[in-house]
């Protein structure tokens, strides 16, 4: 369980023994008196607060009045007192307290306090996230998201659908950071490595395993140890290296390339691809037994262009901070009709391209170029002119014309990123290279 | 302070104490040898408390209650 900062504020000495013990898995602080309590409030970050109301046989229910400050800082505050009475609930209620509890079953109380504590702060961080870190407002999507997250401490595997750009690394990344994994959220896209590439990534190497191994390296296995391994693209690995993954992922043991000793790591699996899994298999491309070992919950995300009322909220984030962009009516229509192929990630180079622009008031002018810009790239080039291009230099030779085309824009729309560029467009490094070269000896 | 308020908070502290002891009591299994010593000592002076405070309701409640 997470380690929780709690004050305890109670007169009575075995009282507050009786408290620090059964708080015994949290860093507990003990105030006598209210004037300690409030003290101790203004000056240190507490998640909860245990309050007494009666302070002595003298007192005026001066406990009462560390509810409020305990609120306003942010604490949760839970009332435990003997002074039960319908009157006292009300008051207490009413100053802020989340929870009343009457003395003399602490041990259970306590345990179900902190439990409700601890579901009730992930249940707002989840709804925190489609505001802050996965920005979406379409129920199914929120749903889907709310699930998954449900699962984010658990050790079960999560599998993540959804075209190219809709966020399922984003959403990996939190799914890590609402697990508790004390390790590294560490991510590969498996499309972009050649199989031998491949194994040396994932399972490292020893100095001298294979020519250019000028020096050892650690595997991403290995950097994902009490963490979380992120395979992106999974459906484009080669059988063989479907094998050597669930082997090690069975065993959570592995050997790295050159190494006769074997390395131990436990990480937890989240991977995602584009493509339908079922299809795959069907087709003899993924293994049966790795799907099985990484579909433990399975979460579908949708295409931008079927939640549109994410598009807003999406350009107000990635302007957060930044010069703010103003849409007119035109423009805002313009956006919603656009079928965003590049979903999320293509909004997001729109939103550079406009920020970066000359005025932060976009019409449907200035819109209808850059998506005509952004379409266009998408397109196929002129067909009558690679019509007479591939009569003049053959199909082979327009067909390798289209895919540099291709292949040029991505690179840059990535700003250059070859791993970015192979990904987006499903390609083996080989392929890359060999398109890449037949351009350059055009 | 009226009577009635002396005797509410002195039953409210008699139940406090009462309820303090029997958590005590519950706990006090799962306590390491120290904190066991530590324990009986506040569970003993909180006995001795509820002993006072007995003797006060006694005392308020008047001749005959004995």
């Amino acid at each position: 369980m997470e380690k929780l900062n709690i004050l305890v504020l109670d007169d009575d000495k075995l009282a507050q023994k009786v408290m620090a013990a059964s708080l015994s898995a949290h860093n507990v602080e003990i105030a006598g008196d209210l004037k300690t309590a409030l003290k101790k409030l203004d000056s240190c970050k507490y998640d909860i607060g245990f309050f007494d109301l009666l302070l002595g046989p003298e007192d005026d229910y001066s406990g009462l009045k560390a509810i409020p400050r305990a609120v306003e800082k942010g604490v949760y505050a839970v009332v435990v007192s003997g002074s039960d009475s319908d009157e006292m609930i009300d008051r207490a209620y009413a100053l802020g307290a989340g929870d009343f509890y009457a003395k003399g079953n602490e041990e259970a109380n306590v345990a179900d306090i902190l439990r409700k504590f601890l579901r009730n702060r992930k249940a707002a961080g989840a709804r925190n996230i489609f505001t802050s870190a996965f920005i979406t407002g379409d129920p199914e999507t929120k749903a889907a998201a709310t699930e998954a997250l449900k699962y984010a401490t658990a050790e079960l595997p999560i599998l993540i659908l959804g075209p190219s750009g809709t966020g399922k690394t984003s959403l990996a990344k939190i799914l890590h950071e609402h697990s508790g994994r004390e390790g590294a959220f560490v991510s590969i896209n498996c499309s972009a490595y050649t199989e031998d590439l491949l194994e040396a990534e994932l399972f490292g190497h020893k100095k001298g395993a294979f020519t250019g191994a000028h020096e050892a390296r650690k595997g991403r296995l290995l950097e994902a140890h009490k963490g979380t391994l992120f395979l992106d693209e999974i459906g484009t690995m080669s059988q063989n290296m479907q094998m050597k993954l669930l082997k090690a992922i069975e065993e959570r043991t592995f050997y790295p390339l050159g190494s006769e000793k074997p390395e131990h790591s436990e990480f937890r699996i989240i991977s995602a691809t584009l493509e339908d899994p079922q299809a795959l298999i069907a087709q003899g491309k993924m293994r049966f037994d790795l799907f099985q070992r990484i579909h433990g919950f399975t979460i579908c995300l949708k295409p931008l262009t079927r939640r549109k009322g994410d598009i807003m909220p999406l350009v107000n984030h990635f302007t957060r901070g930044a010069r703010r962009l103003s849409f007119n009516a035109e423009a805002l229509t313009l956006m919603e009709a656009y079928p965003w192929p590049g979903n999320v990630r293509e909004l997001k180079k729109l939103v550079d391209l406009l920020s970066s622009g000359a005025g932060g008031r976009v019409d449907a002018e200035t819109l209808g170029k850059h998506l005509k810009g952004q379409a266009r790239q998408a397109a196929a080039p002129d067909g009558d002119g690679l019509y007479a291009y591939a009569l003049d230099k053959g199909l082979e030779a327009a067909l390798d014309r289209v895919a540099s085309g291709l292949i040029s824009r991505s690179l840059r729309e990535n700003g250059g990123k070859k791993t970015r560029t192979m990904a987006d467009l499903k390609i083996s490094t080989r392929f890359f290279y060999s398109v890449m070269g037949k351009s350059k000896g055009e | 302070m009226t009577g009635k308020t002396d005797d509410s908070k002195l039953l409210h502290d008699l139940r406090s104490k009462c309820s303090s002891l029997k958590s005590a009591a519950e706990l006090y299994k799962d306590c390491s040898a120290a904190e066991k010593k530590e324990m009986l000592a506040l569970m003993k002076a909180a006995a001795a408390e509820i002993s006072a405070a007995l003797a006060r309701l006694e005392g308020a409640a008047g001749p005959g209650t004995k």
